[in-house]
Formats: structure tokens, C-alpha cells, sequence
């Protein structure tokens, strides 16, 4: 008898907290019609940004792809011609895609760009049928040509972006040491001169 | 340490405090490698010796009040080096400092970020600031330094490594440093493309990214690329390469430093460049049948039905006489071996390698090593040079020549002076007279085609010291068909008495893998009408050649890239051949295609692949046939051909060229730009004759064919008398001529001025 007593108390005092949960704020939104506002530095969706000129900042340099611990962005570059020059300099991205489905929304791609191009936006939403529909080109990718950021480079011909070197000092914030080498050697001789390694 | 040297070219020295012990006359530079030290470098390269231009390269030596510089100071007896100090590190730190003064920060968009040395060096010893406040200069960028090379004058270190390829290596001398100072660039001596069929090699030797490939420019990063090492099967030279293949594109190739058995380390172009065929889209996707006169596609087991049943009607009906095979030049070792396997097992006799003017691989009992060529004393050669045939081997003879001090003798040329040394004779018997009495180390350069020429060559040869022989053939894998048993025996017919054969209707079935004789063999129109009268012609081959658009049946093969086995050079190395692509779905290797075959002949047991490889190996083992050049099995029983009557004119001599030929290099938009001109050339004598210069058009008429719009070109050091031609050309056939031939200059175009060629 005395034991049964016991279990009331018990139900009586879980279900006080419910109780005093009907007089709290509620946290749930009326999701999709309120929207949360994210953090300012929340990844989200991918753009691909220009220049106020429309030219694209992607150069095809593939730093974003091979940053990318994912593996989730295939980049190939082609040579800009007179005719058509799609980005300042010699080299854009003929081809960029980004799966977004392998994308771990780590933000290593826009840490490794040169030249600001990929930027991770607080845009989350996507949906499909398809997996296949996930892997975005530049056709969803990148901001419309009204949309573009900043003053491009100078343009001296077939020249090279002169802020690049400034652009990527600002942006590091990696250690170097922990940043991709494509051979290595220069780490390599870098620590044996240091005597850190045989 | 020990400072008394044990033996008399041996010295010791001390170098980050390991005691090392290395030949006299070492360089810092190399010596330290023995104690896996690596010393920055620019402008030494193992295989262009030192310049001193740079001086990345500082090290520290005891006793001397400044740094050294590594490349160029040989170590001496006692010497304390030091390779990693403080005082090392500040001196490569500003020498980095003010070779990236002038120095773009193109590192994101250069073909060589990722794999150049001076970010390696820049990461390793650089300050990775700078006080020079001042713009970089501005120089031009994408510099179209000809077909094949894109120069980056910005990016130039000034290290004259390509400068010193052109001049020691190649010997061709084009590319010079014009300007100094700050405005120094790099461009050729006479403002012409640079162009010679080693070109490519700067990109790789160039350290930093001045000097890029145009078929590779911003195609990848190098970490995208998978690297497979094979052998080059362009040619017979067998040169090591790497192949790197993105997402399943070959898109460059690279040389093999440390094969300094075969290439030394280098490349010729077509090996380095002409890997686009691969991708094509002109590729054969499916086996095609002809029938009514078309072409209908058809699935492999229906293939390998027709031409098992059209192999086995006709042994029944007429004997295994009226069946022959003809290739293995180039297939690998494997695939040849088998070739002869099972066509031998089923009775055919007819089988044969040869199916252009070479008739010969193997080099008889003295064949010799590309060590041994570079230290000859004297150089023969015969027949067509392997300038364009064996271009990697060419470098060697130039090796020889310029930096070893050989003789070098050319029997008859039909090519121009070459850029270095020579004497010219007519004949054999002069080209003793000519040969130099001391001369204790002969080699002796032949092409493989003229027997008879052989046979005197042979002769001679017989009296020369230190004999060492070459055959420079026409198809990659020739010696290993050959070899491998691709040689009609006794009794049986070559691919002349084939033809011949053909033309009176007595061969039935015809199977040719990756041959293509209306294009290669010496006489156009005698080798269609054969074809045309075989009623059931095979051609296995990656694309619609002028062969195998006459064909029955139509084989898509695998490229070499594409399959794997060993192949075996002119000096008989046996290499390995590896697979770094895949292969378009419904190609197969011509193994696999006769596999396909052997299976409707219950009768034949086949092979396991052990016992394959083994019989193999063993016939690869097996020292090469004795005997010599021009020996007698290599000839046709072939009734010969009635030689044209002789006329007044010019004798036709046709020659190779190394980008021409229809099979594969004719499919890739990227290289055409390379593409041999349809060239008549000339000696100066006969071009002064005729009142040719070069760049002229002139239309030949030989023997009733008229060879339109064909350019001059005077080569000085041609023998008189001969216009040569070059072969192998699409749609261009210097081959439709009869064996013989002379031909007529009629109707001259003259350029408005001389043009280089
Ligand atoms: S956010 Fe991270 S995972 Fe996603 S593409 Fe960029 S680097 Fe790759
Ligand atoms: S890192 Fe930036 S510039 Fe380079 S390929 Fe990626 S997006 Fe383009
Ligand atoms: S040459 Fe080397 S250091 Fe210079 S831009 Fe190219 S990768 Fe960078
Ligand atoms: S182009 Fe390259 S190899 Fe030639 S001098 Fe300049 S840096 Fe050296
Ligand atoms: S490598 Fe020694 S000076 Fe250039």
C-alpha cells in the first residue's frame, strides 16, 4: 500500500514539469510560414559570386575542390579568349559543379578560394526526387550577372587578378602547415630543416 | 673524419656530419645525395651539368668565407660541407626574396602549382614576405612560342635550362635569352615557332611554370591525375613514360628521369603528344559488316561467327593456303605470340609482321644497347635516319657526336645535313674508306627495308671493330613479332607473296591487326587491288583507315593504353606495357578478339594464361637469330615487280616524318598543327637545277600519277638526283608510286619569299 503511495508522488511530480511548461515561451516556429534567422556565419547552400562588372571571380583553380574533405566539387578550367572572357585573367571554370548531397557544409571551399568565389549562403532548403537533381552547376550556382560584388581587378591583358595575393591574406585563417600540398616536399624540407623530422 | 683516401679517385668528405666517400670531381650538389640531402636547385639539371645562374643552391664549406653554391663547386679531400644551417637558410631566403621580386602570384591559375619547384623551395626556405614595396614588372603572358609550347615570360627564372636542353641536348639551338636584366625573356634565335620533335621536354625541365604544353594549358591540377608508368609504343625506341589520366582522359605524358637505359630521360613530341586519338570521337565503337556494299554494325558473337565460318569454309574448301594473318608490329609480345598460336594451330602457315617497306627487326647477333651507341667511336648509317623514325634514339647519336667526339657516317642520306657532324658518302665500300682507322667501338644504323643493302652492310661490317647493330623499324613492337614467331616459315608466304597471291584470287581470308598497308607499303596500287580481291578481308583497328575501310569485317581494337603485356624494343629489352585507361565498352584487345575466335574451333587447345606468359618469357629469353642484316629468310619469295622504265627525272625517295602516318595521329585537332607539310625535298643542288626555293608549290608526275601541291623544301647535305617525299600522309599517298619510280616537276608555283621548313 505504502509502496503504491509512492508511485503517485512520482507521477505527480513528472508531470509538474509538464505543467510548468504551459506557462513557458514555446521554441517550435510555424515552419515554412516563420522563418528562423540564422546565425550570421551559418553554411548554408553555395553561390558562386562575380564582379560588379559580371565577370565571373572564379578562376578554375580547383583550391576549393581539393580543400574540400568531401570530395563533393569537380572543377574544370579552360583558357579565357579575347572573344570571350568569362572571368579577369587567363583561366575560368569551364565546368564547376558541387554535389550537395556529399557537401558536409564545412565551409573549407570558401576558406581555400583566392578570389572570394564560392561563399556559402544561409540558404538551407532544397528538396527533390532525384539525387542526381543535388548535383548543382554553374547554372544554379552562380548570382545572376546584376548581381555581382566589388571592383574586378585590373584587366592589363592576359593578366591576373593583383589583388589575389591581398584577397587570400585576408581570408587565411588556416595554418598553413595543415592546408593541402599537392607534393608535400616543400613540408618535407620544411621540417627536416626545422630538425623535426629524420 | 679520415682525410687520407683509400683509393686514388675516391675522396673524403664530411657533409652535415656524415662522413661520405664519393668519385673525384663530384659536385656538392650530387654528393649530397648520397646522404639524401636535397640541395635546392634551378639551373642544375643532372643531365645539363651546372650554370651558376641562380644560386638557390648555397651551402656552407668550412674554411671558405662565403657561400658556396652547390651545383658548381666538385668536392675536395677533407671538406666540411654544411647543407642545412642558419646561416644556408638566410642565404636561400633572400636569393627566394629576389627571384619572386619580379615573380606573379599566379600559383592558383599556373598548369605547374602543385608540382613546382619554386613554391616547394619558397614554402621551405622563403620568408614569405618581401621589402621590395615597388610593382612587379609586367611582361606578356600566353606567348605562343610554336605549335606545341606556351611561354609564361612572367614566370621565368632565368635558369636557361630550356636554353641549355635546346643547345646540349637536342643540338637543335633555337631557343636563345634575348635582353638582359629585368626584360630578359626566352624566344628563338630567328623569331620562327619553336619547333624540333623534342620540344616538349622543356615543359618538364623548365622548374617553374614559364614553359607549358598547350595540349595540357589549364586542362587539370596535377593531383587530379592518376599516374600509371608504362612504355612508349609510338616507336621501337621503348622510351618509359608516364601516363596521367583525369576522369579517364590521358592528358599528358611524362619521361622517366631515371631511364637512362632507354630514353635518358626524354621524350620525343609524338610520344608526349599524341595521346588525344584515344578520345576521339572518329573511334570505331562497334564490329561493322559489310554487306550490299555497306557497313551495318554488329554485335562481337556474330563477328566472331562470320569469321570463324569464312576461316573454316575456306581451309575446307581450298586448303589452309588460302588463309593468312598479317601484324604484330603492333600488338604486344603476348598478343603476337598468340597470333601465331592459333592460327598456326588451325594449319595457316601464311603469317607475317611486315606489312610496309620494313622487312627486318632483328639486329643478328651483334645487336647493342643505347649505352653502347653513345660511347661509340663511329656511327653508321644506312637507309632512312632514325631522326624521324627512332627520334629518342637519334639523341643518343647526337650525344655521341657532339659531346662524345663519334664519327658520323651516313650511307646515301635522303635527309638534310643534320645538326651535327657528318660525312656523306655514296656507297658502302666509301663509307669504309671513310671510316676512321682508331675506330675500336662501330655502330652500325640501319633501316630495315633494303635487304640487299643489308647484305653489303653486313659484309662490311664484318671488318669493323667492336661491332654493335641497330635496326630502326617502322612499327614499335616489330623485333618482338618477329620474335615471337610472326615470320612465315619455310614454304609458307610472306605478305608479298600474300598479295601476289591475292591478285590471282588464291586467298581466301585475310585477317590484319592494326596494319595498314595501303598506307605503309611501298606500293599503293598493287596492295589495293589484292585487298580487293579477297573475299573475306578482317581488320582489327582503332579507326577507319584507308585499309580498313576496304575490309569484310571491321575489329575495334583497344590502344596500348588501353591493355596490358610487355613489348620488346629495337635492342630487345623486354618492357612492360600497363593499362592506365579504359577502353571504349565494345572495343576489345586484339587478344581478346582471337580469344573470341579460338572458341568456335573445338580442336584448338588453348593455352593457360602461366603457360602463355611462360612460353613467352622463354622465346623473349632466347638469344636473337644469328644472322646478320639482309639475311636471306627475310626475303620475298614474291615474284619482284618489273621496275619502271627509267626515265629522266627524279628519283622518288619516300621517308617518314614522326607525326605522319594515318592511325592514330590523324585523329587529334590538338597536334594537327604538327602534321607533316606534303614536302618534296630537295638537295640545294637540284633545287638550283629547277629553280626551286623553299616554300614553292610544285605538282610531281611520276609514272602517269600527278601528286599535287607538294612544298619544296631545300635540304642542304641531300644527295643529288632524289626528291624525297614524305610518307604516310592521308589523302597524300607518296606511296601510290611504284617502287622505282622518278618523278617529273611540272607546273611551279613560287612562293613570294623563301620560307623556312
Ligand atoms: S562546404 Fe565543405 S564539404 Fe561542402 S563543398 Fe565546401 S569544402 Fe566541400
Ligand atoms: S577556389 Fe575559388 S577560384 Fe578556385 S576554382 Fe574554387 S571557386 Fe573557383
Ligand atoms: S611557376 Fe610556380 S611559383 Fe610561379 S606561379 Fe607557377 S606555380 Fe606559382
Ligand atoms: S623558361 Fe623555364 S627553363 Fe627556361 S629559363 Fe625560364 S625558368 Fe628556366
Ligand atoms: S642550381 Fe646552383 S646556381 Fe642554380
Amino acid at each position: 500500500m505504502r509502496k503504491n503511495l509512492y508511485n503517485v508522488g512520482a507521477i505527480l511530480k513528472g508531470l509538474s514539469i509538464t505543467f510548468a511548461f504551459m506557462f513557458k515561451k514555446k521554441p517550435t516556429i510555424e515552419y515554412p510560414s516563420v522563418k528562423k534567422q540564422h546565425a550570421p556565419r551559418f553554411h548554408g547552400l553555395h553561390e558562386l559570386r562575380r564582379y560588379a562588372d559580371g565577370k565571373e571571380r572564379c578562376i578554375g583553380c580547383e583550391l576549393c575542390s581539393s580543400a574540400c574533405p568531401a570530395n563533393a566539387i569537380t572543377v574544370i578550367g579552360a583558357e579565357n579568349t579575347p572573344e570571350d572572357r568569362t572571368s579577369p585573367g587567363e583561366r575560368h571554370a569551364a565546368r564547376y559543379e558541387i554535389d550537395e548531397l556529399r557537401c558536409i557544409f564545412c565551409g573549407m571551399c570558401e576558406e581555400a578560394c583566392p578570389t572570394d568565389a564560392i561563399v556559402l549562403t544561409p540558404r538551407f532548403e532544397m528538396a527533390d526526387y532525384r539525387r542526381g537533381s543535388f548535383i548543382y552547376a554553374k547554372d544554379r550556382l552562380l548570382v545572376p550577372p546584376g548581381a555581382g560584388l566589388g571592383p574586378a581587378p585590373d584587366e592589363r591583358p592576359n593578366g591576373i587578378p593583383s589583388d589575389l595575393g591581398r584577397v587570400a591574406e585576408v581570408k587565411s585563417t588556416m595554418d598553413i602547415a595543415q592546408g593541402y600540398s599537392a607534393t608535400n616536399r616543400g613540408e618535407t624540407l620544411k621540417t627536416q630543416r626545422k630538425g623535426l623530422a629524420p | 673524419m679520415s682525410s687520407t683516401p683509400t683509393q686514388p679517385d675516391l675522396v673524403h668528405l664530411t657533409i652535415d656530419g656524415v662522413a661520405v666517400e664519393v668519385p673525384k670531381g663530384t659536385l656538392i650538389v650530387e654528393a649530397a645525395k648520397t646522404v639524401k640531402q636535397e640541395i635546392p636547385v634551378y639551373c642544375y639539371h643532372p643531365k645539363l651539368g651546372p650554370a651558376g645562374l641562380c644560386r638557390v643552391c648555397l651551402v656552407e664549406v668550412e674554411g671558405m668565407p662565403k657561400l658556396q653554391i652547390g651545383c658548381n663547386t666538385p668536392v675536395s679531400d677533407g671538406m666540411v660541407v654544411h647543407t642545412q644551417n642558419a646561416k644556408v637558410d638566410t642565404g636561400r631566403s633572400m636569393i627566394l626574396e629576389l627571384l619572386l621580386v619580379n615573380h606573379p602570384l599566379d600559383c592558383p591559375i599556373c598548369d605547374k602549382g602543385g608540382e613546382c619547384d619554386l613554391q616547394d623551395y619558397a614554402m621551405a626556405y622563403g620568408r614569405g614576405s618581401s621589402d621590395v614595396a615597388d610593382a612587379k614588372t609586367s611582361k606578356p603572358k600566353g606567348v605562343d612560342l610554336g605549335p606545341t609550347i606556351v611561354l609564361d615570360e612572367e614566370r621565368c627564372v632565368v635558369c636557361q635550362r630550356c636554353v641549355r636542353f635546346d643547345d646540349i641536348i637536342a643540338q637543335e639551338n633555337q631557343l636563345v635569352l634575348k635582353d638582359r636584366g629585368a626584360r630578359d625573356i626566352i624566344a628563338t634565335a630567328t623569331g620562327e615557332p619553336y619547333r624540333h620533335n623534342f620540344t616538349g621536354n622543356v615543359t618538364e625541365i623548365c622548374p617553374v611554370g614559364a614553359l607549358t604544353s598547350k595540349t595540357y594549358r589549364f586542362k587539370s591540377r596535377p593531383w587530379d591525375l592518376q599516374r600509371t608508368q608504362t612504355s612508349c609504343t609510338q616507336c621501337a625506341v621503348g622510351c618509359q613514360q608516364m601516363v596521367d589520366v583525369r576522369s579517364g582522359t590521358p592528358l599528358r605524358t611524362m619521361s622517366v628521369e631515371s631511364d637512362d637505359a632507354i630514353s635518358d630521360g626524354w621524350l620525343c613530341d609524338r610520344g608526349r603528344y599524341n595521346i588525344g586519338f584515344y578520345a576521339s570521337p572518329e573511334r570505331i565503337t562497334q564490329p561493322l559488316y559489310r554487306k550490299d556494299g555497306e557497313f551495318h554494325q554488329i554485335g562481337w558473337d556474330d563477328a566472331f561467327s562470320l569469321w570463324a565460318k569464312a576461316i573454316k569454309s575456306s581451309i575446307a574448301a581450298n586448303g589452309a593456303a588460302s588463309v593468312g594473318a598479317i601484324g604484330g608490329g603492333r600488338l604486344t609480345n603476348e598478343e603476337a605470340f598468340f597470333l601465331q598460336y592459333l592460327f598456326r594451330a588451325l594449319g595457316v602457315e601464311n603469317l607475317d609482321w611486315r606489312a610496309g617497306t620494313q622487312r627486318q627487326a632483328g639486329p643478328g647477333a651483334s645487336g647493342g644497347t643505347y649505352a653502347e651507341l653513345e660511347r661509340a667511336d663511329a656511327i653508321v648509317i644506312a637507309g632512312e635516319s632514325p631522326a624521324e623514325r627512332a627520334p629518342v634514339m637519334d639523341l643518343r647519336i647526337r650525344k655521341a657526336v657532339a659531346r662524345n667526339g663519334a664519327t658520323l657516317i651516313r650511307i646515301a642520306p635522303a635527309e638534310g645535313t643534320p645538326n651535327v657532324a657528318c660525312i656523306d658518302v655514296a656507297t658502302v665500300a666509301q663509307a669504309i674508306e671513310a671510316m676512321p682507322s682508331g675506330a675500336k667501338r662501330v655502330a652500325l644504323v640501319w633501316d630495315g627495308v633494303d635487304l640487299q643493302l643489308g647484305a653489303e652492310l653486313a659484309k662490311a661490317a664484318s671488318g669493323w671493330a667492336g661491332l654493335r647493330t641497330y635496326v630502326t623499324g617502322e612499327q614499335a613492337n616489330a623485333r618482338g613479332a618477329e620474335t615471337m614467331g610472326m615470320l612465315p616459315r619455310e614454304g609458307a608466304m610472306d605478305t608479298l607473296a600474300m598479295f601476289a597471291a591475292a591478285r590471282e584470287g588464291r586467298l581466301d581470308v585475310l585477317s590484319l591487326f592494326g596494319v595498314n598497308p595501303v598506307l605503309h607499303a611501298s606500293d599503293a596500287a598493287p596492295t589495293r587491288a589484292a585487298l580487293e580481291r579477297i573475299p573475306f578481308l578482317v581488320v582489327s583497328d582503332l579507326f577507319m583507315t584507308e585499309t580498313a575501310a576496304m575490309a569484310t569485317l571491321v575489329l575495334p581494337a583497344k590502344g596500348a593504353f588501353e591493355k596490358g603485356g610487355t613489348t620488346t624494343n629495337l635492342t630487345g629489352d623486354v618492357l612492360p606495357v600497363n593499362q592506365s585507361l579504359q577502353a571504349p565498352e565494345s572495343a576489345l584487345s586484339d587478344f581478346e578478339m582471337l580469344i573470341g575466335l579460338a572458341q568456335h574451333f573445338d580442336e584448338v587447345a588453348l593455352p593457360t594464361s602461366e603457360e602463355l606468359d611462360e612460353r613467352v618469357i622463354g622465346l623473349c629469353a632466347k638469344p636473337p637469330v644469328a644472322d646478320g642484316f639482309g639475311a636471306g629468310r627475310y626475303a620475298s619469295a614474291a615474284p619482284s615487280r618489273p621496275a619502271p622504265r627509267p626515265s629522266d627525272g627524279l628519283a622518288v625517295v619516300v621517308h617518314s616524318a614522326v607525326f605522319a602516318g594515318g592511325g592514330t595521329s590523324a585523329h587529334d585537332e590538338r597536334i594537327a598543327s604538327l602534321r607533316p607539310l606534303p614536302h618534296a625535298s630537295l638537295g640545294a643542288q637540284d633545287a638550283a637545277l629547277y629553280g626551286l626555293q623553299s616554300g614553292d608549290r610544285i605538282d610531281l608526275e611520276c609514272d602517269g600519277v600527278l601528286l599535287r601541291d607538294m612544298v619544296v623544301a631545300v635540304r642542304p647535305g641531300m644527295r643529288p638526283g632524289i626528291v624525297a617525299l614524305t610518307g604516310g600522309l592521308p589523302g597524300r599517298a607518296a606511296n601510290s608510286l611504284s617502287a622505282g619510280a622518278r618523278a617529273r616537276v611540272v607546273n611551279v608555283r613560287k612562293a613570294a619569299a623563301p620560307v623556312g621548313v
